[in-house]
């Protein structure tokens, strides 16, 4: 008796559970209405891609379709690996980004700092929407903005140059200078715009703690060392976490508009390569394992790097 | 408080830093202004540094004459409209529901739409998608895949959340269900992050290239980035196509009209941006706030 007591209760609670399921899900018809169009367009357009992601261990026809196509395993990575491409694009990549991570973890943090110290008000947010703006302008835009002002014939740094005596250089097509130019260009875009949480960051900095330095005696310098940087500290901890689980992002729309085949060496990067050679080239599947690999990379790098930190005691992104 | 000597000198090192920091954040776009608006005669030279050489605007004449340019601007107005709509009106349903605590599953859906910031299915296979769904040359190609974003829905969750739940009690007394709440209490007291997302959104289809890259077999399907793209590496060849007046077209200089081709484009952009700038900054708060 005393042994199917809490069954039979156990029972009556599971159903009384399902009848409760069921109720819950008539109350909130007009919630899953809201959400059903919006989840449809998730799970078509981001769902059924990572479906697709199976190509890569196929050799996809076409025709055939992913039901149809031959099953070949890790054919198509045993082929990437091995590829000479494989070592240079991931280099690049990997070059690429690392140079853009130590600009973007840097000069915002510093410029943030700067904008902070400006008194007037009005100068203040006139410089904040200048510094903004190039975030919005899109990199078609800031193509043709190099392109122009890198011109070897007549752009205007070259014609600066010849005042001074140097020859003509093609900036974007010379080894020596593209990858400089894919940074110097990126951080002119977005070194503003990634002052924004820094700047809020700073303002939310308690009054007394700066009143407390300076009693102690802290000039400005040792304020924003020993205070302001310190308190900042989450805020650019989540920062470098999304950014080097970005490591493998060196910015394809960038360098698929300015890149030529005169510095593929030093330029083309995985996004690139995925693009010519699966879609120009239509090599389905050997260009999906390419990106499998690139986004696995990420996942797990984000992962990892999450755990790290909140193991460390510290805030992370989840 | 007096301020010493060297914080004096600090301030006023700080204020001339960011003069020139405007300064070279701006001189491009005055560059192209002014060169767009040089007289093409006089432009061969190349001497333009700070003022136009001369005045003409038939860089503009040949621009606005411009078949592709003009067919650019439909389907990116088309593109960016319909996108804009669709994607922050599913994206505020979407969140809406999610935000609701008591609504069964609502934890599956969150991390369904987490997930997608953690892993993508990758080039090949979206376009592959695309392909078979039969979007090839159509505005959904343009639109659909992009139109929600998971960043977008986690801020607007956060801020629905943030909504007193009095407010949506006391609609409910008063006998509304949570389709009528969401339509008259929730979405007129969220305008600002309906704003904020929604400018965000606008601005991507606006800067949008790549999707004709892949999914515009026909030129009359180019978005307007697509159309500039061309004409920046290949300045001669969009200046003599058909469209343009052979009197403009006999005067025409391809590096003044490039330079008109892009600040006409970028206009709209400018236009918006005093708008944009007291949403986004904001919304970017928001979505720093973990929900």
């Amino acid at each position: 008796m005393a042994a199917t007591k809490p069954a039979v209760m156990a029972g009556k609670r599971t159903r009384e559970a399902r009848g409760s399921l069921l109720k819950d899900i008539v109350r909130d018809r007009y919630l899953y209405l809201l959400l059903l169009p919006g989840l449809l367009l998730v799970l078509v357009f981001k769902y059924m891609p990572m479906y697709g992601v199976i190509i890569a261990f196929q050799e996809y026809n076409i025709y055939k379709g992913i039901t149809g196509s031959e099953w070949v395993g890790f054919d198509q990575f045993t082929r990437l690996f091995n590829s000479p491409d494989f070592t240079e694009i991931l280099g690049n990549t990997i070059i690429i980004s690392v140079y853009k991570l130590i600009a973007s973890f840097t000069l915002p943090i510093i410029l943030a700092l700067l904008l902070n110290e400006l008194h007037s008000k009005l100068f203040k947010r006139f410089a904040q929407s200048v510094v903004y703006l190039p975030h919005f302008i899109s990199w078609v835009i800031f193509s043709g903005i190099l392109i122009t002002f890198l011109n070897p014939v007549d752009g205007l740094v070259n014609l600066i140059l010849q005042r001074f005596g140097v020859m003509p250089i093609d900036f974007l097509g010379d080894v020596r200078y593209f990858r400089s130019i894919l940074v110097i260009s990126d951080i002119y875009k977005e070194v503003g715009w990634g002052t924004i949480i820094y700047l809020a960051a700073i303002a939310g900095v308690s009054a007394d703690l700066y009143e407390a330095a300076r009693i102690d005696g802290a000039n400005k310098l040792k304020q924003t060392w020993h205070v302001t940087l310190p308190a900042i500290r989450p805020v650019i901890l989540i920062l470098v976490i999304l950014s080097l689980a970005n490591i493998l992002e060196a910015g394809f729309q960038q360098i698929f508009l300015l890149y030529n085949p005169l510095v593929y060496d030093v330029a083309d990067i995985i996004d690139t390569y995925v693009y010519r050679v699966g879609i120009q080239e239509a090599n389905y599947s050997y260009a999906t394992a390419a990106g499998l690999f690139k986004s696995a990379v990420a996942m797990t790098l984000i992962l990892t790097v999450n755990t790290i930190v909140k193991k460390s005691g510290q805030e992370g992104l989840w | 408080m007096a301020l010493s000597r060297g914080e004096r000198v600090f301030n006023v090192a700080n204020i001339l830093f960011f003069i020139l920091l405007m300064a070279l954040m701006i001189y491009p776009f005055w560059y192209m202004i002014m060169a767009s608006f040089s007289d093409p005669d006089l432009t061969a030279s190349g001497g333009l540094f700070l003022v136009p050489a001369g005045f003409s605007i038939t860089a503009y004449q040949a621009v606005f004459q411009n078949v592709s340019i003009l067919s650019g601007f439909k389907v990116t107005i088309i593109t960016t409209v319909a996108g804009t709509l669709i994607g922050t009106f599913l994206s505020a349903g979407m969140a809406y529901a999610v935000s609701k605590k008591r609504l069964r599953g609502g934890k599956l859906f969150s991390l369904l739409i987490l997930f997608t910031m953690l892993f993508s299915g990758g080039l090949v296979p979206s376009y592959l998608l695309v392909k078979m769904l039969g979007l090839i040359d159509s505005y959904g190609a343009f639109i659909l895949p992009g139109a929600i974003g998971a960043w977008n829905i986690f801020v607007m969750i956060s801020f629905f959340r943030g909504i007193p739940d009095e407010l949506e009690e006391a609609a409910k007394i008063d006998g509304a269900n949570d389709l009528t709440v969401f339509f008259r209490v929730v979405l007129p007291l969220s305008k600002p992050v309906l704003a904020t997302v929604g400018l965000f959104i606008a601005v991507g289809y606006w800067n949008d290239f790549f999707s004709s890259v892949l999914y515009a077999t026909e030129k009359d399907m180019w978005q307007l980035q697509m159309v500039l793209k061309d004409l920046i590496s290949n300045t001669s060849q969009a200046i003599s196509q058909a469209g343009i007046s052979v009197a403009v077209q006999q005067q025409v200089n391809p590096f003044t009209v490039k330079m008109a081709s892009i600040l006409v484009s970028s206009a709209p952009i400018l236009a918006v941006y005093p708008f944009l700038q007291k949403h986004f900054v904001k919304g970017a708060l928001i979505g720093s706030v973990k929900g």
